[in-house]
């Protein structure tokens, strides 16, 4: 089996489960809404115009909620799955992409959803040419955030306190992610130019990718 | 041992050097005595650099060769990085009250990402503490040191890149701006914090070894207690 074919088997059976247990949209996806209310509640009486945070609110939202549903629990593994998967032969550069593009396609859909409710939200005053820069930067992000998820998921499967060390671990590390997904809409609203933004996420991305499959087989013996 | 001490006493010396050159060199007309402060606050920041980059030579190395010393030498540069670079922004925060009148901008990219920085090696060291068996926490965390290092141009950078109140470099492939005797006193302090750096990290690497060796690995809490059975228990 090529490593296409195994890569896309892994993000198969991750999205089943993900499927069965519902995680993503039945958990997450309402708190993240809910922060988005608190947020609006917690703004002081001198922001007049609440639409002027909507898109700083959605990128902290989109991005620290996105964290969760990149380490959901059924990504959790039994060291008996483990070991039967090493078996098996699949190749640990397929397990590392198969699990991110299963991560990529929940959060680019998370994030799409949460774009929705932040406008039905905060009404904010979007400039033109806003939907495909923002969609263009939720792919990018999401794919940035679910491979950093999936090396910080490995590095800390199986400890006790993995649920609040994965977080602590990415969460500086996605500042390129953050920066460069914010600054798009910002850039366009001043009517600068979006490539050099464009460009960071890519490069944060190919960077990310570089690691993950380059340290693919440290990273699964690391994980048992 | 002893070359730890010989090392430290270097240091020292060196250190003692910079101070006094420190205190002679002229001050800035609008800065004041607070110029002095450069004199920690870059040679520390510059040694917070290397020593992350000392981790991430330690941690790929350490994944290629699988010696234990390197991951010593990938831990003890991250904790001293920490160590150098929360001097470097305090120092940077006194200086900024005086000068800038704010210790803190946070809009301010330089100081934004090395607040950041700082943050990436905290969840590296956690992760050591979190992981109890010495070979699974080298392994993880030479992962980690890898992907880490990947903030340290970001923030050297950032000056240049971003919106900054932040000065750029004053030492630049085509020269300085600085003053030469205040640019000697400052090569002569970056010279001695680096030794006290080197002295710091072969004590570190030293103590960790003397740790492994003596099986000093403190059980994680919960693991030294386990519940009763209900069986040994009376009156149940």
């Amino acid at each position: 089996m090529s490593l296409w074919r195994q890569s896309l088997e892994v993000s198969r059976v991750d999205l089943l489960v993900e499927r069965r247990l519902g995680d993503t949209y039945r958990i997450v996806l309402p708190f993240a809404v809910v922060a988005m209310m608190i947020f609006s509640l917690a703004l002081p009486s001198s922001v007049t115009d609440i639409g002027d945070v909507g898109v700083a609110v959605f990128w902290a939202v989109a991005i620290l909620y996105g964290m969760q549903v990149a380490l959901r629990t059924s990504l959790t593994e039994t060291q008996q799955r483990r070991d039967t998967v090493m078996l098996l032969g699949l190749d640990p550069a397929a397990r590392f992409a198969g699990r991110s593009m299963a991560a990529f396609v929940l959060l680019s859909a998370f994030m799409g959803i949460l774009l929705v409710a932040m406008i039905l939200l905060f009404s904010p005053e979007l400039p033109r040419g806003w939907l495909i820069a923002t969609l263009g930067a939720i792919l990018l992000a999401s794919a940035g955030l679910a491979m950093l998820a999936v090396l910080a998921g490995e590095v800390s499967a199986g400890l006790r306190n993995r649920s609040t060390l994965a977080p602590l671990i990415i969460a500086p590390l996605v500042v390129p992610l953050v920066i460069g997904a914010s600054q798009v809409l910002e850039s366009i609203a001043r009517g600068d130019g979006i490539l050099v933004w464009i460009l960071l996420l890519i490069t944060a991305d190919l960077a990310l990718l570089t690691v993950g499959v380059g340290l693919a087989k440290p990273l699964e013996e690391a994980s048992r | 041992m002893k070359r730890v001490q010989i090392m430290l006493l270097i240091a020292a010396l060196a250190l003692a050097a910079g101070a006094l050159l420190a205190y002679s060199a002229p001050l800035d007309r609008l800065q004041g005595e607070f110029t002095r402060l450069l004199y920690v606050h870059v040679p520390t920041l510059w040694i917070a650099f290397l020593a992350f980059g000392l981790t991430a030579l330690g941690s790929v190395m350490y994944l290629i060769r699988k010696k234990e010393r390197w991951d010593r030498l990938a831990a003890g540069s991250a904790e001293l990085g920490v160590l150098f670079s929360v001097v470097g922004v305090f120092t940077g925060m006194v200086w900024g009250q005086a000068v800038w009148g704010q210790a803190w901008d946070w809009s301010d990219a330089r100081l934004a990402t090395t607040a950041v920085m700082i943050f990436v090696y905290i969840g590296y060291l956690a992760l050591r503490q979190a992981t109890a068996d010495p070979e699974k926490r080298a392994r993880r965390s030479a992962i980690l040191g890898t992907i880490a290092v990947v903030q340290v141009p970001l923030v050297y950078f950032s000056v240049n890149l971003w919106r900054t109140l932040h000065q750029t470099q004053s030492i630049r492939p085509d020269g300085t701006t600085m003053d030469p005797e205040m640019l000697v006193a400052l090569l002569v302090n970056v010279g001695a914090f680096s030794l006290a750096f080197i002295a710091l990290l072969m004590g570190r690497m030293l103590v960790t070894r003397l740790e492994l060796v003596a099986g000093a690995d403190t059980e994680l809490a919960g693991d030294t207690v386990s519940p009763p059975r209900l069986s040994e228990i009376e009156d149940v």
